[in-house]
């Protein structure tokens, strides 16, 4: 029966397509609520402060009750504001983070689909998020949402052709937009893209940033200055809306650095058969997280939080028990390796926002204009030429052999 | 570029014979305008090169915040749950002593800190024995009015009344804060959470 049934969604894509994207959507829901948390206990620990601690041991029921709260808050639509784009807006950003996550490769066999036109599918869908923020910026009729939504579209609009040039260094090099086939090639390559475009990875990391509004290019809602940028006017559920769209997209992001650049679901040095060991890896993260619990659970005031930790560890150490099966543990290898870079990448995001100032707006223009659009260009044109040499140096290579058979 | 004497000190300019020496800087006058220019030179060699594109500061500035993550670096006090340590000079809420072995008041109602006290919110009251001595009745201190300064219990002949460490004195009523006998005895008594 149960067989039957595995067999039936197996021969049916449809099905089974549908159940990955309910399985995506509900990890990835989760992930950005905590990522939520995790920014601000990150930046709290950076700022020699706890963050949250009152709503669970450590404050970790923080993100169901800021829901909660927001779910029950009034919905207020400002009077002069155009109604149905006023509704729209929210939705259409969140939509375009969500899509995106369609053709991102988790695993070498775990990806809703792959088409062949995977990046730009990638690019279209995260640059018409764009219109979320302008509509709710000017269908708020409000001066800080206005101001904000066109910061937005201009710094969005600048830093995407910065960013969109590195990748195509990066699609140089792989000649094909597809995903899975960026991180195959990378993986018949022997060598991650980071290594042979280090510009490009710079320059992608830095649009990266600044597409997602984060520190310090967060004009778009500089506080100081605009209140809260384009979502000024929004409340309750709406405003949480955009928030999960910011957070969203910048697990985005984080996929394509990782794909494009970091060799997505491989290991480091996937191609040295001596570090083999590495696969081992999962076990060793669940206990050294289940370490860091009990370290952490020691250090807790209240009894009942202790005990609490210690439940937590031992559900840690069961799960490390559980990879430790070989089977689990080669299914699981992909998906480790790639949540472990995205996870790097996001920490790395809260990091910058931690340390640097914002900048001014005349700044982030000549950064983007006078410094990363020419830096881009020039990678490409160089990354090209040196691509032709060495194509042309192959054929040549080629024909030769040939020619002596 | 500084164009005006309208700003920097006073000693830029004795440096730069702007003001004869010795002479007091003319307030409210225009007299002796001269406008110095003074142009910062802005050059960059090749360490100052690297340090940008290899962005070294902005390296060093995320070495620094990743430096703070130490759990001992955390500053916050998590109140209920911990409470800070006072100074032992703090004057906090009033208290009456107890001997520690009899359980009797170490009051002899002599009235000194009421005498003493500035705001006049003790009031002391007591009744003869059979043998004329004083003896303590009520004691009622107006914590509403208090400003701590500590004078009665520097009138206290015999170390009865005392200001502790005791912060948490605050209190819903007016009425609540004023203490009679028995709280002054007992002090203040706070929430504690489990620890």
């Amino acid at each position: 029966m149960l067989e039957n049934a595995f067999e039936f969604v197996m021969a049916t894509p449809l099905l089974l397509a549908l159940i990955k994207i309910l399985i995506i959507f509900g990890v990835l829901s989760g992930i950005v609520a905590y990522l939520v948390y995790m920014e601000r206990k990150v930046l709290a620990f950076m700022q020699a402060r706890l963050g949250p601690m009152r709503v669970g041991p450590w404050g970790l029921l923080q993100p169901v009750a800021d829901g909660l709260k927001l779910l029950l808050k009034e919905d207020i639509i400002p009077a002069g504001a155009d109604e149905w784009l006023f509704l729209l807006a929210p939705a259409i950003s969140v939509f375009a983070a969500f899509t995106v996550f369609a053709v991102i490769p988790f695993a070498g066999n775990f990806y809703v689909t792959d088409i062949n036109i995977g990046l730009l599918f990638i690019l279209a869908i995260s640059s018409l998020g764009i219109y979320g923020i302008i509509l709710g910026g000017w269908a708020s009729n409000s001066h800080y949402p206005l101001l904000g939504a066109l910061r937005s579209s201009a710094q969005l609009v600048s830093y995407e052709v910065a960013g969109g040039m590195a990748l195509v260094g990066v699609l140089l090099l792989s000649g094909s937009l597809s995903m899975v086939d960026i991180v195959e090639r990378q993986s018949g390559a022997g060598v991650w893209y980071v290594f042979l475009q280090p510009v490009a990875f710079l320059i992608y990391v830095i649009a990266a940033v600044a597409e997602t509004n984060r520190n310090p290019f967060d004009l778009p809602e500089a506080e100081s200055e605009l209140t809260a940028g384009f979502h000024t006017e929004y409340s309750g559920f709406r405003f949480a809306l955009y928030f999960m769209a910011e957070y969203t997209n910048m697990v985005v992001v984080s996929c394509i650095a990782v794909t494009l650049f970091l060799g997505g679901w491989l290991r480091p040095f996937a191609s040295v058969s001596a570090l083999d060991f590495l696969k081992f890896a999962p076990i060793v993260a669940f206990l050294g997280a289940a370490i860091f619990i009990v370290w952490l659970g020691l250090k807790s005031l209240v009894t009942l939080e202790r005990y609490f930790f210690v439940v937590l560890a031992a559900a840690c150490v069961g799960l490390a028990v559980l990879v430790a099966y070989p089977a689990i543990l080669n299914a699981i290898q992909g998906v480790f390796w790639f949540s472990a870079k995205v996870l790097v990448f996001l920490y790395a995001f809260i990091w910058y926002r931690a340390t640097f100032p914002r900048y001014r707006y005349d700044q982030l223009m000549s950064i983007g204009w006078r410094v990363m659009i020419p830096l881009a260009l020039a990678n490409l044109i160089v990354t090209a030429v040196l691509r032709y040499f060495w194509l042309a140096h192959h054929a040549a290579t080629a024909v030769a052999v040939l020619g002596r058979q | 570029m500084r164009l005006s004497r309208l700003g920097g000190n006073d000693r830029d300019r004795s440096a730069e014979g702007f003001w004869p020496q010795g002479e007091r800087r003319p307030y409210g006058q225009i007299t002796g305008w001269k406008p110095v220019l003074r142009i910062r030179q802005v050059t960059m060699d090749w360490k100052d090169f690297f340090r940008k594109i290899f962005l070294i500061d902005l390296i060093k500035g995320l070495r620094l915040t990743f430096s703070y993550q130490r759990p001992d670096a955390i500053y916050t006090e998590q109140y209920p749950l911990e409470r800070p340590p006072v100074a032992e000079r703090y004057r906090g809420a009033p208290r009456l002593n107890n001997h520690p072995e009899s359980g009797e008041t170490l009051c002899i109602a002599c009235n000194l800190c009421s005498i003493a006290c500035p705001e006049n919110l003790i009031v002391v009251g007591w009744a003869r024995t059979e043998d004329r001595k004083k003896r303590l009745t009520t004691f009622t201190y107006d914590l509403s009015r208090c400003m701590f300064c500590g004078l009665c219990e520097d009138a206290c002949p015999v170390d009865a009344l005392e200001l502790t460490q005791d912060f948490e004195i605050a209190n819903y009523t007016r009425e609540g804060m004023i203490w009679d006998r028995q709280a002054l005895e007992e002090g203040p008594q706070p929430a504690r959470y489990t620890r």
